[in-house]
């Protein structure tokens, strides 16, 4: 399926002149004034940028949370930008999955229940089979019975990657997915999305945090709304680990 | 061409009962984990309904029980018969004075021109007749003078000896049977069925004697005789031209009609000119049946008043803490709406879970009546109560229809959280 979509040349996500104005109490706020930017099958994309350059609400949009006020957003071929909430809740379920800063794994429910909620609502058989699955691809199937107090902060992560994973959608979207993580356990974290992207897996990361971006192939940084720049990069050697990030972007910046 | 399209659709509609089935599993589940991990919240907050649901079982039960001990003890009496009396319709309470009479002819004349009347016989009664055997003497005994149509009209089965027949009518033989009670007050045993009483200087044959009925509103019924009534107005002159009478009707149904051809018979006897009050009263006991049916559905109508008011106290209890914990679980909210959850999902989640909080009050407060009605039925002098099947449905039905009702506006609140917003609260 991938590579047929890839043949095809078109691109998972194509964002075309994207804008979104808030109202806040009688200002209107240009949180994103014309954003433009395909992104392909199997990327592995860092969206950077300080607070306030839209980066959120870039990933808002792109993670079908919110709706563009202007542009087009198409994702695999179909215009997003204008679907009712339900419709939205829809793609949502099927298409993309999720990974936030603080896991939002449900309290009192098992591992592989929290896995399974997104199934329920994408009604799909074998909901436990594949719940199982994505719990061994990030190597949690042990920790299938636990409940979230039973687990460590890298844990709860990783189970709830397998959220993520479990309706194998088109994107994971993770929004500071190592934030409140320790330095060893967000790189154990970061591992995790290296080995989904090398499985074919399109990963977007939200971050500030530039030893994360750096296992990224492309970054994409915004500044008041707009891209500032969009760098794609050779992957980084597992030899560099983050410890040696200032010198990588030393090296990188020449 | 058809059957394909047909199957496949049915296998859709198969899939999306089954999803919604299992949806709805899931959300009972979640419903459950939630009041679980609140118990003492979740009890307080169905405190109300508990309650309204205990009281409802347990008064319902109640007005049951009387009613049907109630009801019981006019069906006792049969709801077939009537009792016709002489009425002076002018001055209350003066039976058999004046022009007011009903002589054993009227009697006979309902007896062969009334269709709809089965059984009749005459009620001659005393209240204070005196009877002897040998030393013994019991006074004040009611005597009842009837014919043997009495005992099928009003239930006296004999369980010694036997009930006097036709012939002894006719013939107005001085027989006589007495009521158990007689028993202990002429200090004898069933022996003395075969031999001779006096009643009131009269001597009497003791042909049969009657099972024990045990006693109704206060009121013995053993204690009671009964002869001929062709004898009874030998004995009782002054009470020959005041004859009360006891009529059963065909069926229960023919009771209208009956009364009617009873009335209409006896106002032509009686040459009661159009508009002349009757001058007889005609008393169906299905009317104090009726009474009771009446009693018992106001203290229904006024009890269903009162549970519904403990409802809405209750409910809006459940409405209360339900807000409460959709603004505690924002963030579950924005999580469930970010992983594909539908408006209708987290609306369907959270009225599921006040539902499931008001039948588990309902629930409780079921076992809790039914605990109350098991110790008041510990009372010895408690008449029967069982908590009818239909109280218990209709508590938690309304139970959970107050979690529906009361539940809509928090869910509704859930449901259109944005996601953006809901993830974001703290």
């Amino acid at each position: 399926m991938t590579a047929e979509h890839e043949n095809n040349g078109r691109p998972l996500i194509e964002l075309t002149e994207i804008e979104k104005i808030y109202r806040v109490g009688t200002e209107l706020v240009h949180a994103l004034r014309g954003v433009s930017l395909s992104i392909g099958e199997n990327e592995y994309l860092a969206i950077m940028g300080p607070s306030g350059s839209g980066k959120s609400t870039l990933m808002n949009i792109l993670g079908c949370l919110d709706v563009p006020t202007s542009g087009k957003y198409e994702l695999r071929g179909q215009d997003v930008s204008k679907l009712s909430q339900s419709k939205l809740a829809r793609i949502r379920g099927r298409q993309i999955g999720f990974v936030f800063q603080t896991f939002e794994l449900l309290p009192r429910t098992t591992a592989l229940k929290n896995v399974q909620l997104p199934l329920m609502y994408a009604q799909v058989p074998n909901k436990r089979q594949l719940a199982v699955s994505a719990l061994q691809r990030v190597g949690l199937l042990d920790r299938a019975a636990h409940r979230p107090n039973q687990l460590s902060g890298g844990q709860k992560q990783r189970v709830a990657i397998a959220r993520a994973l479990a309706q194998q959608p088109d994107i994971i979207l993770a929004d500071e997915p190592t934030g409140n993580l320790d330095s060893r356990t967000g790189d154990e974290i970061m591992a995790v999305f290296d080995s989904l992207h090398a499985e074919g897996q399109t990963i977007i990361v939200v971050t500030h945090e530039e030893d994360i971006a750096a296992r990224c192939r492309r970054i994409i940084r915004l500044r008041d709304g707009l891209i500032a720049s969009d760098e794609r990069r050779h992957p980084v050697s597992s030899v560099l680990s983050p410890r040696h990030a200032p010198a990588r972007d030393l090296v990188n910046a020449t | 061409m058809i059957r394909p399209a047909a199957n496949s659709l049915l296998r859709r509609l198969a899939r999306r009962a089954g999803g919604f089935v299992s949806r709805h599993a899931q959300n009972v589940g979640t419903a459950l984990v939630q009041v679980w991990a609140n118990k003492g919240r979740s009890i307080l907050t169905t405190l109300g309904i508990i309650i309204a649901v205990t009281s409802t079982i347990t008064v319902v039960a109640l007005v049951q029980g009387f009613g049907n001990h109630m009801t019981k003890m006019v069906r006792g009496y049969g709801t077939q018969f009537m009792v016709v009396h002489p009425w002076d319709p002018s001055v209350r309470d003066r039976h058999g004075i004046g022009r007011v009479s009903m002589t054993i002819d009227d009697i006979e004349a309902v007896r062969t021109e009334c269709q709809h009347v089965r059984r009749i016989t005459p009620f001659v009664f005393t209240e204070n007749a005196e009877i002897a055997y040998g030393p013994e003497k019991a006074k004040d005994i009611p005597c009842r003078g009837v014919t043997e149509e009495y005992q099928i009209i009003r239930n006296f089965p004999v369980d010694t000896g036997r009930f006097f027949g036709p012939i002894d009518v006719e013939n107005a033989a001085p027989v006589i049977v007495l009521g158990r009670s007689l028993l202990k007050h002429l200090q004898c045993d069933e022996s003395i069925v075969g031999r001779y009483v006096f009643l009131d200087g009269e001597r009497f044959l003791v042909v049969g004697l009657l099972q024990p009925k045990g006693s109704m509103f206060g009121e013995d019924q053993d204690e009671t005789v009964m002869i001929p009534y062709s004898v009874a107005v030998k004995l009782y002159p002054n009470l020959r031209r005041s004859i009360p009478f006891l009529v059963e009707a065909s069926s229960e149904q023919d009771l209208e009609q009956a009364q009617g051809e009873i009335a209409r018979v006896l106002r032509r006897r009686h040459a009661l000119k159009a508009g002349q009050p009757d001058d007889f009263r005609i008393d169906r006991q299905d009317q104090a049946v009726r009474e009771f049916e009446n009693i018992r559905n106001i203290a229904s109508g006024v009890l269903a008043g009162i549970v519904s008011i403990s409802l809405l106290v209750g409910g809006i209890g459940i409405m209360n803490i339900m807000l409460v914990s959709v603004t505690e679980r924002t963030r579950e909210i924005g999580l469930r709406k970010s992983i594909g959850g539908r408006r209708r999902d987290i609306m369907m989640q959270f009225l599921t879970e006040a539902v499931v909080l008001c039948t588990l009050g309902g629930a409780v407060g079921v076992v809790l009546g039914y605990a109350l009605c098991y110790l008041a039925a510990l009372h010895p002098q408690m008449v029967e109560i069982s908590v009818p099947a239909w109280a218990v449905a209709l508590a938690l039905v309304s139970s959970a229809g107050a979690g529906v009702v009361f539940g809509i506006i928090p869910a509704f609140k859930a449901a259109i959280l944005h996601p953006i917003e809901a993830l974001r609260h703290e």
